[in-house]
This record gives C-alpha cells, sequence and structure tokens, in this order.
C-alpha cells in the first residue's frame, strides 16, 4: 500500500464544530486513502462520533471540508458505504430477512439479489433457519449478526465501524473481526472508530489520536509510537555496557542491559557504536511503548463522558 | 420504502385488528337496524289493522259518529261510566274529547297491552278525530293546508346564478369530511412514524442510506395508502348497506342529482385539504421527531385534536355571521384556519381573496413545518432517549 499517494477517499481539513458557544471540534483534518484500515481514536466525549456523523452528513459541520470521495456524503450520491453506529438496533417486530432485503433495497440491491445475499449471509453465520422469525424473537447475539450483515451487504468501498465491538459477544466480536480482515483483504477502506487498542495494533495502517476536538496524534502506528512513547532496547551481551552520549543506560546487569536512545541516536546506529567498540552482543531488540499505553498517557488526565 | 411501510403495517395482527373492529361494528349494528326495522315494519302493520271497539264521549261535537262507528267506535254520555268500564275490561278503550281540543287535552284510556301496543288508542283517538274534521270541511287538500303541512322551496342567486342551496353547501363540505377523517384515523400514525427509527436505533443507518426528505416523503405516501385502505375497509358495510338493505335499514334515497358541483369552491376545498394536510402532517411528524417514546408522543395528540375541533366552537358563528372578529380570527390562525375557512366555503361565506390568502399561508407554513420537520427528524431523532427542543436542534 502506499498511503499519502493520490487522491484520499476520506478528506476532511480544518473541521470545525460547534454546538451553540461550545467548540466540539477545532481544526481537524486528515485523510484516509483507498485501501487501508484508518484508526480514529479517543476517549469519551473527544469528538469521535461527532466527526463520523459530520462527515456523513448527519450532522452539519460549522465550517472546513469533509469530503467522501471527493464530495460532501449523500446518501443519493451511490457511493458503497457500510456504515456501523454506535448507537445501533434493527426493526425489531419485523422478520429477520424482510429487514435485511429492506436495507438491501434502500442500497440498491434488487429484491432478488437482496434476498440472495442475505440468505447466503445468514446460512454463514449459522442462522438460516431463522430468516422468517422475528428479530425481537432472535438472541442479542443472532441480532448482532443481522446487524453486521446489513453493513456489510452492498460489498461496500467504505466501511465505517463506529466502536465496532461494543456489546458483541466474544463469538460474534471475533466475527466482526474476521469480516474486517475480508473486507481488507478486498480492499476495502476501513475506518474505525475505536479504544480498543489491541483491535488497532493489528488492523490499523493509520491512526488519529482525538483529545478534546484536536489531533494529538496522527500517522502511521509505528510514527505515533516514536513520537509518544519513549522506546528502549533490551541488549543481551558479554559482560556491561559501556557509557556512551548515544543512550541513556536504564538497566546495568552482567549479560543484560536496558537503554533508550538519546535524541539523533538510532537504535541502528547505537548497535554498530557497540559492535565497533568491541562489545559482544548477543541480542538487540527494540521495544515500542504499547498504544495502550500511549492511550493512557495522553488521555489519563481528563475526566470521561462530554459529546461522542 | 413505501411498499416496505405500508406491507409491514398491513402484516401487523394489531391494525387489523383495529381497522377491522370498525366495519363489524358497523355491520353488527346495521344487521340489527335490519332485524329490528323489520320486527317494526310488521308490529306497525298489524297495529294498524288491529281493530278494538272503544266508547267516546264527545264535548267538542267534532266527531262524526258513523266515522266512529266503522272505526269501532260508540258514543256514550257519561265519562267515568267510559272509565270504569276500561277499568273492569268491559270495554277496550275510552276517549274524552274536551270542548276545545286545540287548547285542551284528548283523554285517553285503555286496557295495558304493553308499552309498545298501547300506542294504538291515542292513534286511533286522533285519527277519528281528524277523519271527523277532513269529513266536515269536505277537502283532504284544505285539510292538510289548515294543518300547515305546505312544501316550499325556496331558490336564490349569486352572480346570476342558483345558489345557497344544501346542494351547494354539502360538495364543498366532502373536503371537510376527508380532512377530518385522514387524520383522525391517520394523525396518530403520523405523530408515531418516526418513532420506530428512532425506539429502533435505526436513525443513523438510514439516514446514511435514505435522505430524511426521501424518508418523510415515503412516510406520508405510505400513511395516505394506508389511510386509504382503512377507509375502504370502514366505508364497505356502509356502502354495502345502503346499496342492497336500503329499504330495510330505512335510509333515504340519496338524489346525487341535487348536489351542485361548482368548479370553484370545489377547488378551493381540495387545496384547503392538501394545505391543511401539509400543515398538520408536518406539524405530527416534527413533535413526533423531538418525542422520545411513542407514548410521549401521544399525549401531544390530544392538543392536536383540541385545535381541529377549536373551530367547532363558534359554528353558529360561521354560519350567522363570518364577519365577526372571532370568525375572522380563526380563518386566518393556521391550525384552525383548515376548518373554519372550509366552513365557509361551504356555506359560501369565503371569498376568492380570503381563500387565496388562506391557502397560500397553509402551503408555506405547512413547507416550512414539513422542512423544520425534517430537520428535527435529522437532529432530534438521533437523540435516541432524550427529549429535544427546537433551540437544540437549532444550535446544530
Amino acid at each position: 500500500m502506499d498511503l499519502g499517494q493520490g487522491e484520499p477517499l476520506v478528506h476532511v481539513q480544518d473541521f470545525q464544530m460547534s454546538f451553540g458557544s461550545t467548540k466540539v471540534i477545532q481544526n481537524l483534518s486528515f485523510d484516509v486513502y483507498e485501501g487501508e484500515t484508518f484508526g480514529f481514536l479517543g476517549s469519551n466525549g473527544s469528538g469521535k462520533t461527532t466527526t463520523i456523523r459530520s462527515l456523513l452528513g448527519i450532522y452539519q459541520a460549522t465550517s472546513g471540508t469533509l469530503h467522501i470521495g471527493g464530495a460532501p456524503f449523500a446518501p443519493d450520491r451511490n457511493i458503497s458505504l457500510g456504515y456501523l453506529p454506535e448507537e445501533r438496533g434493527l426493526y425489531k417486530k419485523e422478520a429477520t430477512l424482510d429487514v435485511m432485503v429492506y436495507f438491501g433495497r434502500l442500497k440498491g440491491l434488487s429484491k432478488m439479489n437482496a434476498v440472495n445475499w442475505s440468505m447466503n449471509f445468514l446460512e454463514r453465520v449459522g442462522i438460516a433457519a431463522r430468516a422468517k422469525v422475528r428479530l425481537d424473537k432472535l438472541s442479542s447475539g443472532e441480532q448482532q449478526k443481522v446487524q453486521l450483515g446489513i453493513t456489510i451487504m452492498n460489498d461496500p468501498l467504505l466501511l465505517i465501524l463506529d466502536e465496532p465491538t461494543k456489546g458483541f459477544d466474544p463469538v460474534n466480536r471475533r466475527l466482526l473481526m474476521d469480516i474486517i480482515e475480508e473486507q481488507r483483504i478486498a480492499g476495502t477502506t476501513v475506518l474505525m472508530v475505536t479504544h480498543q487498542m489491541e483491535e488497532v495494533e493489528r488492523l490499523c495502517d493509520r491512526v488519529l489520536l482525538l483529545k478534546n476536538g484536536k489531533a494529538r496524534a496522527y500517522g502511521t502506528v509505528s510514527q505515533v509510537q516514536d513520537e509518544f512513547g519513549s522506546s528502549s532496547i533490551d541488549i543481551g551481551l558479554s559482560g556491561e555496557i559501556p557509557p556512551s552520549q548515544s543512550y541513556r543506560v536504564i538497566l546495568s546487569n552482567p549479560d543484560v542491559a536496558q537503554i533508550s536512545a538519546s535524541v539523533g541516536h538510532s537504535p541502528e546506529s547505537i548497535l554498530k557504536e557497540l559492535v565497533d567498540r568491541g562489545v559482544q552482543v548477543k541480542s538487540f531488540m527494540e521495544k515500542k511503548t504499547s498504544l495502550d499505553e500511549i492511550f493512557i498517557q495522553i488521555y489519563g488526565d481528563e475526566p470521561s463522558g462530554g459529546v461522542s | 420504502m413505501v411498499s416496505f411501510e405500508v406491507s409491514r403495517t398491513l402484516k401487523k395482527k394489531k391494525f387489523w385488528l383495529g381497522t377491522l373492529t370498525v366495519p363489524f361494528a358497523i355491520a353488527l349494528i346495521l344487521g340489527l337496524s335490519v332485524i329490528s326495522n323489520t320486527t317494526t315494519t310488521n308490529k306497525v302493520d298489524t297495529q294498524k289493522n288491529a281493530k278494538f271497539s272503544f266508547n267516546y264521549v264527545d264535548s267538542s261535537g267534532l266527531i262524526n259518529s258513523s266515522i266512529a262507528n266503522a272505526l269501532g267506535g260508540g258514543k256514550i254520555a257519561d265519562a267515568a261510566v267510559g272509565i270504569a268500564d276500561v277499568k273492569s275490561a268491559r270495554s277496550t278503550a275510552f276517549f274524552i274529547y274536551p270542548q276545545d281540543p286545540t287548547t285542551e287535552i284528548v283523554g285517553v284510556y285503555g286496557i295495558d297491552k304493553g308499552i309498545f301496543d298501547n300506542g294504538r288508542y291515542s292513534a286511533v283517538a286522533t285519527q277519528l278525530l281528524q277523519l271527523s274534521v277532513q269529513s266536515r270541511v269536505g277537502n283532504k287538500e284544505l285539510t292538510s293546508l289548515i294543518a300547515g303541512k305546505i312544501n316550499v322551496k325556496s331558490t336564490s342567486f349569486l352572480k346570476g346564478k342558483e345558489s345557497g342551496s344544501i346542494g351547494d353547501v354539502i360538495p364543498p363540505m366532502i373536503f371537510l369530511l376527508i380532512f377530518y377523517l385522514v387524520l383522525l384515523l391517520l394523525g396518530n400514525q403520523m405523530l408515531t412514524s418516526t418513532q420506530e427509527e428512532k425506539e429502533n436505533r435505526v436513525t443513523e443507518i438510514i439516514l446514511t442510506t435514505l435522505n430524511p426528505n426521501t424518508l418523510i416523503l415515503g412516510k406520508i405516501i405510505s400513511l395516505f395508502l394506508i389511510g386509504l385502505v382503512q377507509i375502504t375497509v370502514f366505508a364497505s358495510p356502509v356502502i354495502l348497506g345502503y346499496s342492497f338493505f336500503r329499504k330495510d335499514l330505512r335510509l333515504p334515497n340519496i338524489d346525487l342529482s341535487s348536489f351542485n358541483f361548482h368548479a370553484e369552491p370545489m377547488i378551493i376545498g381540495f387545496l384547503l385539504l392538501v394545505g391543511g394536510f401539509t400543515l398538520f402532517t408536518g406539524t405530527l411528524v416534527a413533535v413526533g421527531a423531538v418525542m422520545p417514546t411513542a407514548k410521549e408522543a401521544s399525549n401531544v395528540f390530544g392538543v392536536v385534536m383540541a385545535l381541529l375541533f377549536a373551530p367547532f366552537w363558534i359554528i353558529s358563528l360561521v354560519a350567522s355571521d363570518p364577519n365577526s372578529l372571532i370568525v375572522q380570527v380563526f380563518t386566518y390562525f393556521p391550525y384552525s384556519a383548515t376548518v373554519t375557512a372550509m366552513m365557509r366555503n361551504g356555506l359560501g361565506s369565503l371569498g376568492t381573496g380570503r381563500a387565496a390568502i388562506v391557502i397560500v399561508e397553509l402551503f408555506v407554513l405547512g413547507f416550512i413545518v414539513l422542512k423544520l420537520a425534517m430537520r428535527l427528524f435529522r437532529y432530534g431523532s438521533i437523540e435516541y432517549s432524550k427529549r429535544v427542543s427546537p433551540f437544540q436542534v437549532f444550535r446544530r
């Protein structure tokens, strides 16, 4: 994937959003490129859902540019979109298949295609026998499966998932992850709002961390780790590590040491320096700060709640 | 989406239970009415033909004794004897004709035959008096005229054409009937039409797959279609009853040729109907969009209905003094304008100029309210569990 090249599928530029006198989003800019999986991160009330709703035209932005496929999103623009909102639900008093077909028809499928697609999906997730059953008679796990089916039923070009695993049981969480993986492989662009950092590290190419309506970090997972994490290096060696301007020694024991690189010195240059100085290096492993730790570092001081 | 909305409503047992209750009730009432009317007719015929003997005392001198004899009566002199004979069941009935039957009461006594059959005594007493008087006048037509049975047909003209008859009033009033029927049948559904999306948390998915204007419009069209189904179901027993059992039900024969369908009041009536429907639909959808649950939304329904029926409080003024201040206020206040203007249109006191103002007002305000309803739906319905104030929506 060649990120940053060509026209982005999602383009947000200088986005500002105010509810009355309250500024919810301030000068937010980011791009999501075709085929990438983008993590949109932030604590509760940081403005993630507001941004997604504004991007999808549900809210009207105070100012700025919010484009999908080169123009503001509108349902009749014929952009194939799969959206799993944070607040989710279905027409509970209708039959499962009827609801799936209804949404399929709204998404532009013919009735026959909508029926076929829905039945194939229900078979895949093991609830085909429940197709004629009212949704409120299904277990919550089965309802979640139907919800997922509706989200991806038009083979979306862009999949927007707002807190996708929220409320999902482990089985459906795994199913969701498998589906995201499949969609990624199929070339679908995924914009995922979450604070599940393991998912982000596993799935996302790039991330944006939002705090109080402002972007705090933006880039590849590795770039964010470099920017916010004080990465350390674990070294296995013979004897003790010699002192140097290139690094700070955190831990020094015979045969084991832990150092952190000084500004302007890369792990590669430090390894070369040690070898040049005759240190017998047995192992050399760079340890990056996890996104989870970075998340706590950024958001740990703020109270929860506010605008979502 | 229209087919989904319509089909899911038509699939609901609750809908059919509610809808079919009305024609079943009407059919039941009509059936009972037919049976009852048949029985009544038979009873009346029996009564008419049933003869009984009676005595009478005539202080008026009006009773023709030969007619009385033909009806089974015999004249006696003493009222006390006549009453005593009835009491002891020696005679069936006894009548006392006073000196002046026009001011004094005719006394009727009879053996109790039950509340229905007892009516025949006074019927025969009256018949005897009328036939006797008629025989004195010697002319049936003159008797009828003396009794005040005069048929009068008055004709008035407006701009050189016949007008002002009931045949002119009724056709434009049909729109008022349709307006009430539609709002009474569908008002609550309009109010709760967007509640399903809200309560089921599907608003966001809907808003990203469907233009909210299309959704609201689709809902209104669906409601209209459902309303048509309901009106058809409700009307079917009435139409069937009128077509096939009119005589049994003793319904009057409606002569459609007596109705005058003048173009101007009919067009005005139609435009008032559409404008009023737009305004009330928009208002109900807007209110529904900011209410968190169908139950809370339904509480507002009573207020809307009160607004709808408010013009009937001043109906006598609308008919007698349409230029009074209160009627003017009701004519131009948007939420009473539809009904008041429709009544005045039927009664012929609206006028083209006033009608144009009210129609424009209804359409403009209806359009604004519909746009407001769409905005309230867009922002109000994603606040799933909260009641949203319009001010909050406009801040967004």
